[in-house]
């Protein structure tokens, strides 16, 4: 029966710091090795890009900073500016009707007559599993057919409705 | 600026180490390789005697680091390793024996020489199961002789490019770079937008279609056929190349894209990955029917594999053994996880990370270095050892066995709940460098540095393709996984511009650098400096001569 007292305690902490020691040392050598032979020499570009990185997300976050402004009522580098929905007038390839830009991919829809909803679920995931790998992730349970994000207008509530999205 | 001469700086030895070398030569080294025992993990131990344990001369304890003397094989503990010397005089080279490392008694510090290492590699090349067929030596495998072909046909079109952009540069409007220009958002089309402004400036694709490497009148001719997406590619950048500076409307390539991958014809938020994974294997599918050939193994000769396809290796190890079996799987594109691992609680709750908090930042070599890590396979997933014979817990690592001329970089932001049924995005913000080095996730790399990085010529390693990339497109996501949008950033000619739908704009490379990636672009460092060289902009000067240029408007990229 093994009753631990203090004996056992240190022997255990004695144990424990011969194993720490050893995976320490083992670590250094390992990094000593890579150092002498130059396997790192891009130590100080990564830092570089890193401090480079830190900076801008510095500089992005602080409020008293004009930033980045909202591009969609603007004026652009060709000095010119746009309407939110797209308004160029053409004719659609399909039916010949003229439509505007920013309606022609919902029109073409009901126009070609590929249903929305109906055959998606399905077939999606078979394509997107061509051409790719598999990797198990212990830590992200991840589904190939499913990692993709969506754009659109907003005005779905998310099922996470406290995950809202903050500038870095 | 890309080849390395030599992977390793031989480091100079140690005055004791040369004076031992000059004195004994091999002997120590041969004697010692008969006592070095290969662990299935790949590392090399020493071990005299298979049931005593080692024990210092000294002080007779065997925990610790423990160090073989070359000379004369006594054993000594680090704390009594001098003692050795002080009482023999000359012993001064030991080895540690749990890392088969040379260390120097005097100097009291590791030493390296590759005449040991070769002798350790040649002992974990005879020992572990497989020998050289395996364990990631590729001894006469299939790149080795298969010199890479490097964008035959790519480089030659440049000349005609480049007078191709020069002629149509008469109608820019202003000294903006060619090919700059907005894509009208046709009703959720951003996730389109964005993939297609990356495209237009990929280098390999740029200068073949702008090169009319496609010709549309020949292909209808050929095929015969009313659609042709390749066609409808060739007239977006003759449209987006043209110099006309009002926003294009990619109507006909949004029909021609339905008309061929009628599962994801919707009007619906979709993804900008799985957008660009469709657009490739179209391109793919209709070249192969031109050029007659079907190849599925990395070498097709479309121009969209020639662009972005690269070769995956996968070795999986017996956990009990160390044999391992080799797979290997072309990729258009690499998927990386997030490395969430150094998250502290706080970022798990999705708080806003303080800005002074410099740990726990994910960055894109973390989720390589993830990629390329060895990850044991859980017991559920046991496999077939060919050495053992039976099934047995393995480990699994992937590595890059050749690299694309185009690097696409997807970052997964999606995540799983099995528990709660539910997915959703991850906001967390990826640190990326403009350039990028991808020599440590080769698969020479990978296969080294299994091997402890011991300074040993493995045979493959003299790729002529480079590993340096440049970024040149960031496809950015913002908002939540149901509805979000996208923008791409470009960068021309060192100058960041953000692509948002029709609304080009000049941005600061530091907005860059804080966004919010979702897909990066890199393309190797050579393409990317004759690519910024092409693309100058000639200013319309005042005496209307469109080919004279002024001063600051047709700098080299730096």
């Amino acid at each position: 029966m093994f009753v631990p007292n203090e004996d056992n305690t240190q022997l255990s902490s004695h144990f424990f710091g011969d194993l720490l020691d050893s995976v320490i040392v083992d670590v250094a050598s390992e990094s000593h090795r890579l150092a002498k032979l130059g396997l790192d020499r891009n130590l100080e570009e990564e830092e570089e890009e890193m401090s480079l990185s830190a900076q801008a997300r510095a500089r992005v976050s602080d409020p008293s900073n004009n930033g980045e402004t909202n591009g969609k009522h603007v004026v652009d580098i060709f000095g010119q500016t746009y309407p939110s929905v797209a308004s160029k007038i053409f004719e659609c390839m399909n039916c010949g009707r003229s439509i505007a830009a920013g309606r022609f991919a919902p029109h073409l829809e009901t126009c070609m007559g590929t249903g929305r909803k109906a055959r998606l679920k399905v077939t999606r995931s078979t394509t997107s599993a061509q051409n790719r790998y598999s990797r198990g992730s212990p830590v992200l349970t991840y589904s190939l057919s499913t990692n993709r994000l969506s754009n659109g207008t907003p005005g779905v509530a998310g099922e996470y409705s406290n995950d809202t999205y903050k500038e870095p | 600026m890309c080849a390395r001469n030599s992977l390793y700086t031989n480091p100079k030895p140690c005055k004791h180490l040369a004076d031992y070398k000059l004195r004994h030569g091999f002997n120590g080294y041969d004697s010692l390789q008969n006592c070095l025992k290969i662990t299935p993990n790949g590392r090399a131990r020493v071990d005299k005697h298979n049931t005593k344990i080692p024990r210092c001369n000294f002080c007779n304890g065997s925990q610790g680091r423990l160090y073989i003397c070359l000379i004369c094989s006594a054993i000594s503990c680090s704390s009594h390793i001098l003692l050795h010397t002080q009482s023999e005089k000359g012993h001064e080279v030991a080895v540690d024996m749990e890392r088969s490392e040379l260390y120097c008694c005097l100097c009291r510090d590791q030493v390296y020489d590759p005449d040991f290492d070769k002798v350790v590699v040649s002992k974990q090349v005879k020992d572990l199961p497989g020998g050289s067929k395996s364990n990631g030596f590729e001894g006469g495998c299939d790149g080795s002789s298969k010199r890479k072909r490097l964008d035959s046909g790519i480089g030659l079109d440049l000349k005609k490019s480049k007078l191709l952009i020069t002629m149509r540069d008469r109608r820019a409007k202003s000294c903006y770079p060619l090919g700059l220009r907005g894509l009208n958002n046709l009703g959720s089309t951003c996730f389109m937008n964005s993939v297609l402004q990356a495209l237009l400036h990929a280098p390999p694709l740029r200068n073949y279609f702008l090169s009319d490497r496609h010709n549309s009148f020949q292909c209808r001719k050929k095929s015969g056929e009313k659609v042709c997406l390749l066609c409808d590619i060739d007239a977006l950048y003759s449209a987006m190349f043209s110099g006309d500076r009002t926003p294009y409307s990619p109507a006909q390539f949004l029909y021609s894209w339905w008309q061929h991958s009628s599962n994801l014809a919707s009007y619906e938020e979709q993804d900008a990955h799985e957008f660009f994974i469709s657009v490739l294997d179209v391109i793919h599918e209709k070249e192969s029917k031109m050029l007659n050939s079907r190849k599925d193994d990395g070498y097709c000769q479309c121009i969209a594999h020639r662009a972005f396809s690269g070769l995956l290796r996968s070795d999986v190890t017996c956990i009990s053994c160390g044999f391992t079996s080799t797979t290997y799987d072309p990729c258009v594109d690499i998927s990386l996880n997030l490395d969430t691992s150094i998250l502290s609680p706080s970022d798990v709750a999705n708080k806003p990370i303080k800005p002074d908090e410099k740990t726990g930042v994910s960055t894109l070599s973390g989720c390589l270095n993830l990629f390329t890590g060895a990850e044991k396979l859980g017991s559920d997933q046991k496999l077939h050892c060919q050495n053992c014979q039976e099934l047995r817990d393995s480990s699994k690592q992937l590595s890059i066995r050749r690299l694309p001329l185009v690097l696409c970089l997807h970052i997964k932001r999606v995540e799983h709940s099995l528990v709660r049924k539910m997915s959703r995005k991850i906001n967390q913000y990826l640190q990326f460098p403009f350039s990028l080095d991808m020599t440590p996730y080769l698969s020479s790399s990978i296969t080294r540095n299994r091997f402890g990085n011991r300074i040993f010529a493995f045979e493959y390693e003299n790729s002529d393709s480079c590993a340096e990339y440049e970024i040149f497109s960031v496809i950015a996501h913002s908002g939540m996984l149901e509805s979000g949008h996208y923008v791409t950033y470009l960068r021309l000619k060192n100058q960041w511009y953000k692509c948002d739908d029709a609304w080009v704009s000049e941005v600061d490379e530091g907005i860059v650098r804080a966004s919010q990636c979702y897909m990066l672009f890199y393309v190797q460092k050579p393409l990317f400096y004759k690519a910024n060289e092409d693309t100058r902009c000639v200013r319309i000067s005042p005496r209307r001569d469109p080919f004279s240029s002024t001063a600051g408007c047709s700098s080299n990229a730096k």
